[in-house]
């Protein structure tokens, strides 16, 4: 039997509240992370296994950050640059975008030390042209490769498989988390009708269950994958 | 007037992703019980978020109680949580409603913030304690609670802030026969006092034994 209350309608006018800041913040990051999806690799750039493009990631890494000399620089920009121009406009853009935004980015954190010792600024110069160059090449390995190709070049890199494993787990949960961290805030938002005293108090809470949640969704996964055969010896999934 | 009116919307999650509503219309009256029928993936649950104010179709409009629902109305925070007091959601997962540190916090979250004096707001908890037999886990975590108890939880969370509609998103699945009985028997009662109810099921039983009518949807 319903009670009273429930038969007929409150008369409520909503007081003011502010302070919806934390929520807001969290709700925006939940957002973000719910968006990051693992690349999937295109058929282009895939003529090369995954092993050997990570390791010659790896290699042009390295040169890129000791290689003092400008005209090798220029050359593996050159080497970088020539192979992006045979991508399709979109995806070009897409590779370039996020490189730009850092190299501007690092820039904008150098400016002072240009601007108060402007010797030293084209020094400074090649650290921005490093960091774009960097940030260009993995965003070309991550668009040409599976991230299952990557898991498992990891391990023929004899990464140990613990390492892999649990690098696998966090990209592939950490979309679901920001999902969780979304839903829950929806959740918390329609039901907060008037002046919320302890928001951060539920944002806490909100926090602990997705903590919770990560923490049941790894040890299921992991015991399914066990059931499935998965004898600590990680092969890429 | 219709107290939900849906006018020809159309809506997909991005730009280059397919169409999950397509010009789809739908009105119901102050009371009526609406089941919402379809395969999943028909945009059932897209269709309550809109309803719910989360998500907003790229055409057509949404009107509630004459009053057009978009996201600049919403942004006025007045207006924003007298509508989520109107209208009550009850999530597919139970899971992602439930935030707080006890099952008792849990139900008086809403009430509370609606400044009912402390006397009102006990009463109005135990009650919906009372409604679902939750009294002897009012001290524990939700979080601990079985797959049926959550989905009680939640529903007496929704409840205790008394909306005149409620928007059910398949509130009997995953539940036992005892417990989806006597939650049928409770959604009766409630279409009795005169709410209005959205409830999306795939049981054509709970169509028939509930709703005034059933609206299928189909899959793009």
């Amino acid at each position: 039997m319903i009670p009273n209350w429930m038969r007929s309608t409150d008369r409520y006018v909503p007081p003011r509240d502010g302070g919806t800041f934390a929520i807001r913040t969290i709700q925006s990051l939940g957002g973000v992370m719910s968006r990051l999806q693992v690349q999937r690799g295109q058929q282009q750039g895939r003529a090369l296994p995954a092993f050997w493009k990570l390791l010659l990631l790896l290699v042009m890494l390295v040169a890129v950050s000791v290689l003092q000399n400008r005209l090798a620089l220029m050359a593996v920009t050159a080497l970088v640059l020539g192979t992006l121009s045979f991508w399709p406009a979109k995806r070009l853009w897409q590779t370039l975008k996020s490189a730009l935004a850092a190299a501007g980015l690092t820039l904008l954190l150098l400016l002072p030390a240009m601007l108060l010792h402007p010797a030293g600024a084209s020094n400074q110069l090649v650290i921005v042209w490093k960091v774009f160059l960097s940030l260009t090449m993995l965003n070309m390995f991550n668009r040409t490769t599976q991230w299952n190709e990557i898991t498992t070049a990891l391990r023929r890199l004899h990464v140990p498989g613990i390492f892999v494993f649990t690098l696998d787990l966090t990209l592939k949960y950490i979309v679901l988390l920001g999902t969780l961290i979304c839903d829950l805030l929806s959740a918390l938002q329609l039901r907060a009708v008037g002046r919320h005293e302890r928001k951060y108090q539920s944002v806490g809470g909100v926090m602990g269950v997705t903590f919770l949640r990560s923490a049941e969704l790894s040890r299921e996964t992991y015991e399914a994958m066990v059931c499935r055969g998965f004898t600590d010896d990680y092969k890429g999934l | 007037m219709k107290l939900i009116e849906l006018d020809k919307i159309t809506f997909a999650y991005a730009p280059d992703e397919a169409l999950v509503l397509r010009e789809f219309s739908l009105s119901v009256g102050e009371g009526e019980c609406v089941a919402l029928l379809g395969d999943n993936g028909a945009g059932k649950t897209t269709l309550f978020r809109i309803l719910n104010g989360l998500s907003f179709p790229q055409q057509g409009s949404y009107r509630f109680d004459g009053v057009e629902i978009t996201a600049a109305y919403l942004k006025k925070q007045a207006d924003q949580k007298r509508f989520h007091k109107r209208v009550g959601y009850l999530f597919q997962n139970p899971d992602v409603m439930l935030f707080n540190g006890t099952v008792y916090d849990e139900i008086a979250f809403g009430p509370r913030q609606m400044g009912l004096p402390n006397a009102e707001l006990e009463a109005r908890v135990g009650d919906c304690l009372d409604l679902f037999d939750l009294r002897p886990l009012a001290g524990k975590a939700p979080y601990h609670l079985s797959g049926g108890q959550k989905k009680q939880v939640a529903l007496a969370a929704v409840l205790a802030l008394n909306p005149e509609v409620l928007i059910l998103d398949e509130p009997l699945a995953g539940l036992d026969r005892k417990t989806q009985e006597k939650l049928l028997r409770l959604l009766r009662e409630l279409k009795a006092a005169g709410k209005t109810i959205l409830i999306a099921t795939h049981d054509p039983e709970v169509s028939s034994a509930l709703a005034d009518r059933s609206v299928v949807l189909e899959k793009e």
